[in-house]
């Protein structure tokens, strides 16, 4: 097992060893032991191992569906959405906009992610669904959106984001001197493009198609609205089959199923892309180049696509927008603010709950995330892979995976936590560290050892060094995180929809009755207050940073 | 800042104190916690009466059908709540068996005519809900159609693709639009008009009323509903027609029942005989809530909610429960494939 080795025969610093125990117990409680009880639900059956339940499952035909749809979607999304994503990526970075353009870019492709989940797939039914908006206003003919077509589109739209920030990055991270030398040799804008661009950016690119297959393999939300009865994928099956046929253990088995394709793409790019080294910052290179056009014809090309799909969006966020202040959607479009009224009175609640979770998630998740993140980038640190792995490991399951896990696990036994707002903290802090993580172990890579060796030799403690050398260091690494973790705290459904309770409720999920309880302006309402409480939160993060760490410096 | 002086155990400390922080539990007040199928607002009407009249405050949630009935069965060990308010009748028979509920007969539920109750006292009626069809008026018209009123309607090709309904796997809406079918044409027969059906619809909600506005709105010409959410629908404003099959249709009993193990019994029994009583089914009218109450004691003046035209088949609701999930398996094997 190459996890469990460690060839490491240095001693750990002895300070670092309540830390680390703790960070064991905690992962050992909330990331293995719900895994463990799933298993144990899937192949356990009366005390002894059977693969019954899963033989089960597979002889419905629907689920065998589920698995084979769920993939073929996966596959297309990451397509499509790899494709749009390094369109919008090579816009930003290689076509000479005004900056202000590129600023609405940003923005514009921000908005499918931090907006919650069932949004944008109810804009779209509107717009282009049987009888939309969009459709009558170009004339064209209805045509059936439920199903493959409509998921496909929806999870691109929601999706490519991620892929037009991974590959912005890498793009970004390409020495543009490679390719002005290249022109200037001769070469043509094509020819740089496929000899050195495309190559330099394959792994980023692989990458962020492997990104989009697990996120379109877990997601729930826009499956539950769009991909009706034609279409199963196993995600929602798994939910049909608990919240409609009660049955727990094959919802288990179903999650367990969509376990194993999420583990091989996480294997995939953990092994095949982490190892190859694709950003050259060097941190001496010279002054930058001017940005690269790719040729008029093909950047007016680029441009129209990206002004046809910004539009789209801004389109479908408007529809949302004008919902929640029309009173009945369609019939009596008179302006009202009586939806937020609701929103404010009957949802205070829930908006209190969000908040307050989201919040003190945020906040354990990081101090979990920069403790995991600087461990695991410490070369003595015994057992760092399999650390590293664990912790990451609620992330790359599925969300539906690790609800079940959680109601599985914490409904019964030694430790019973249905019903507090705990398992619903422990859960979006251990599943949504890992972007966390994973942006400060690689701003760990980029920072020399000497700096923080400096630190020590001039006789300041490894804490010290700690806090006044490397955290400032890792700081945007660290906001990065803190955005992610509060964002998602906000908008994830697929998890927590198995572990909201009386007591404690989600926006996300509140927005789910309201669809289901046609309340659509109320909806749209409950939206657009949890965008805008999204966007106020990075605000405040980006700002805290700034003012704790006024002297660091932005990457970019 | 003076981060300088932080020790690693600061960092630990910290750690653990912010876990401390996380795990902190609310306050334990004796509150009512409930279940319900109902909407937010039908809900609300009735949980906030009861509050007003007795000061008990109630926790409530609102689920689908099979939703609420998973959850009280993963959570046998430890219930979450005490009671559940306005699930379907059925769900509650088929949770008999299961140890869900325990047998309590509220104070003056002598009142509700036997049929809308459990002789035990597992389950006590409180609404009657018919299955109907409702059309988008507009789509009828612009097509030269009458509103349908035969199961038979349905399968004319001019609502190729345009009908919406509920998911017989989450719905409890789906569950009586198939008894209904079963009781008017017998299990085969009701199977085989399904699978002629299912060409002209155009996508299975997850709940029951999911399909409402999509047609209210024109998105679809129509599709089977519970009375409840179509005259929400006509309520709100939105032009649609409903209509009956000559056929016959069952109607759903909502009902209520004592959570097995509930921490909170003496509230639990409190709610229910208060909501026994004639009082609660008044709120239906007052608060605009389109159920039928099941204490023929309480008046109705809305026609809408007047059956004596309609064809409501008796429903056998024992063989109902015990037979949910054949009839659900056999909704997924022979319909949808």
């Amino acid at each position: 097992m190459k996890y469990l080795s460690s060839n490491n025969t240095k001693r750990l610093d002895r300070s670092l060893i309540p830390v680390l125990a703790v960070l064991w117990a905690l992962l050992g409680l909330f990331v293995l032991y719900p895994l463990m009880r799933l298993l144990y639900i899937v192949f356990i059956v009366e005390g002894s191992f059977t693969l019954s339940n899963l033989s089960e499952v597979f002889t419905n035909w629907y689920n065998r569906k589920a698995l084979l749809d769920s993939l073929i979607l996966a596959t297309s999304v990451a397509i499509s959405g790899t494709f749009l994503g390094f369109i919008f990526a090579f816009a930003e970075t290689r076509i000479s906009l005004p900056r202000i353009v590129k600023w609405f870019i940003g923005a514009i492709v921000v908005l499918p992610f931090v907006s919650p989940p069932f949004t944008s797939s109810i804009a779209l039914t509107l717009a282009i669904g049987p009888n939309g908006l969009l459709l009558k206003l170009l004339g064209i003919p209805d045509f059936n959106i439920y199903g493959f077509w409509g998921t496909w589109l929806a999870e691109t739209l929601t999706y490519f984001p991620i892929a037009f920030l991974t590959l912005a990055a890498v793009l970004n991270a390409i020495d543009q001197n490679l390719e002005d030398a290249a022109m200037s040799m001769g070469s043509s804008r094509w020819r740089t493009f496929h000899t050195i661009t495309l190559p330099l950016s394959a792994p980023g690119i692989a990458n962020a198609f492997l990104l989009l297959f697990g996120c379109s393999l877990a997601d729930f939300a826009t499956p539950l609205v769009m991909a009706g009865h034609t279409f199963p994928v196993l995600t929602t099956q798994a939910y049909l089959q608990i919240t409609g046929m009660y049955d727990l253990q094959g919802g288990a088995t179903l999650s367990f199923i969509l376990l194993i394709p999420a583990l091989l793409v996480y294997l995939l790019q953990h092994y095949w892309i982490e190892k190859r080294s694709y950003v050259t910052v060097t941190g001496k290179s010279g002054g930058r180049g001017s940005a690269r056009g790719a040729g008029t014809v093909l950047e007016t090309l680029i441009l129209l696509l990206i002004s046809i799909i910004s539009l789209f969006i801004i389109f479908l966020y408007s529809m949302i927008f004008f919902g929640s202040l029309v009173k009945v959607w369609g019939v009596d479009n008179s302006f009202t603010l009586e939806n937020y009224v609701y929103v404010f009175t009957v949802g205070k609640e829930a908006i209190k709950d969000t908040l307050l979770i989201a919040v003190t998630s945020t906040f354990l998740g990081s101090v979990i995330g920069i403790c995991i993140g600087y461990l695991v980038s410490r070369p003595d640190l015994p057992w760092r892979k399999t650390l590293e792995f664990t912790s990451l490991l609620n992330y790359v399951l599925p969300g539906t995976v690790v609800g079940i896990a959680y109601v599985v696990a914490f409904n019964s036994g030694p430790l019973v936590l249905t019903g507090t707002m705990f398992i619903i903290v422990a859960l979006c802090a251990f599943r949504y560290d890992a972007a966390g993580i994973r942006a400060i172990v690689a701003s760990m890579q980029q920072i020399d050892t000497s700096i923080e060796e400096a630190s020590l030799s001039l006789g300041a403690s490894r804490a010290t060094t700690f806090f006044r050398v490397t955290l400032p260091l890792i700081a945007p690494a660290v906001t990065t995180g803190m955005r992610y973790l509060f964002v998602v705290s906000m908008t994830a459904v697929s998890a927590i929809i198995f572990l909201v309770s009386v007591r404690w409720s989600l926006l996300t999920v509140r927005i789910l009755e309201c669809i289901t309880e046609l309340l659509f302006a109320q909806a749209a309402a409950f939206s657009v207050v949890l965008v805008l409480i999204v966007f106020a939160a990075m605000g405040i993060i980006a700002l805290m940073f700034r003012l704790i760490y006024p002297n660091y410096m932005r990457a970019r | 800042m003076t981060t300088f002086k932080f020790g690693s155990k600061v960092l630990f400390l910290t750690l653990l104190s912010s876990i401390l922080l996380g795990g902190i539990s609310f306050a334990a007040q004796p509150e009512l916690n409930a279940y319900t199928i109902w909407s937010e607002r039908y809900a609300n009407a009735v949980f906030s009466a009861f509050t007003e009249e007795t000061g008990i405050k109630v926790n409530w949630m609102r689920f689908s059908s099979g939703e609420v009935q998973a959850r009280l069965e993963a959570e046998k060990k430890n219930p979450q709540v005490d009671v559940v308010f306005g699930n379907m009748a059925e769900a509650f028979i088929n949770g008999i068996p299961k140890g869900l509920f325990e047998p309590y007969m509220p104070e003056g539920s002598n009142q509700i005519p036997e049929k809308f109750r459990d002789k035990n006292g597992y389950w006590t009626g409180v609404a009657i809900d018919p299955i109907c069809f409702m059309f988008n008026a507009k789509f009828l018209k612009d097509h030269g159609l009458e509103a349908p009123t035969s199961w038979k309607d349905l399968l004319n090709p001019a609502y190729k693709s345009q009908l919406q309904m509920a998911d017989a796997r989450t719905s409890g809406t789906a569950m009586y639009r198939i008894l209904s079918l079963v009781e008017a044409m017998g299990e085969d027969e009701a199977y085989s008009y399904q699978r002629d059906l299912n060409k002209n619809v155009q996508v299975y909600t997850k709940s029951g009323a999911g399909g409402a506005l999509p047609i209210a709105r024109g998105q679809a010409a129509g599709g089977i509903f519970f009375l409840v959410d179509a005259l929400e629908m006509q309520q709100k404003g939105y032009d649609i027609a409903i209509s009956y099959p000559v056929d016959g249709v069952v109607a759903g009993i909502e009902a209520m029942a004592l959570v097995s193990g509930a921490k909170h019994p003496d509230l639990a029994k409190k709610f229910l005989d208060w909501a026994s009583t004639e009082r609660m089914q008044r709120i239906y009218e007052e608060s605009q809530i389109n159920l039928i109450p099941s204490n023929p004691n309480v008046k109705i003046s809305n026609p809408g909610l007047d059956m004596s035209k309609v064809n409501v088949l008796p429903l056998d609701i024992k063989w109902a429960g015990e037979n949910r999930e054949r009839l659900v398996e056999r909704w997924i094997n022979e319909v949808l494939k």
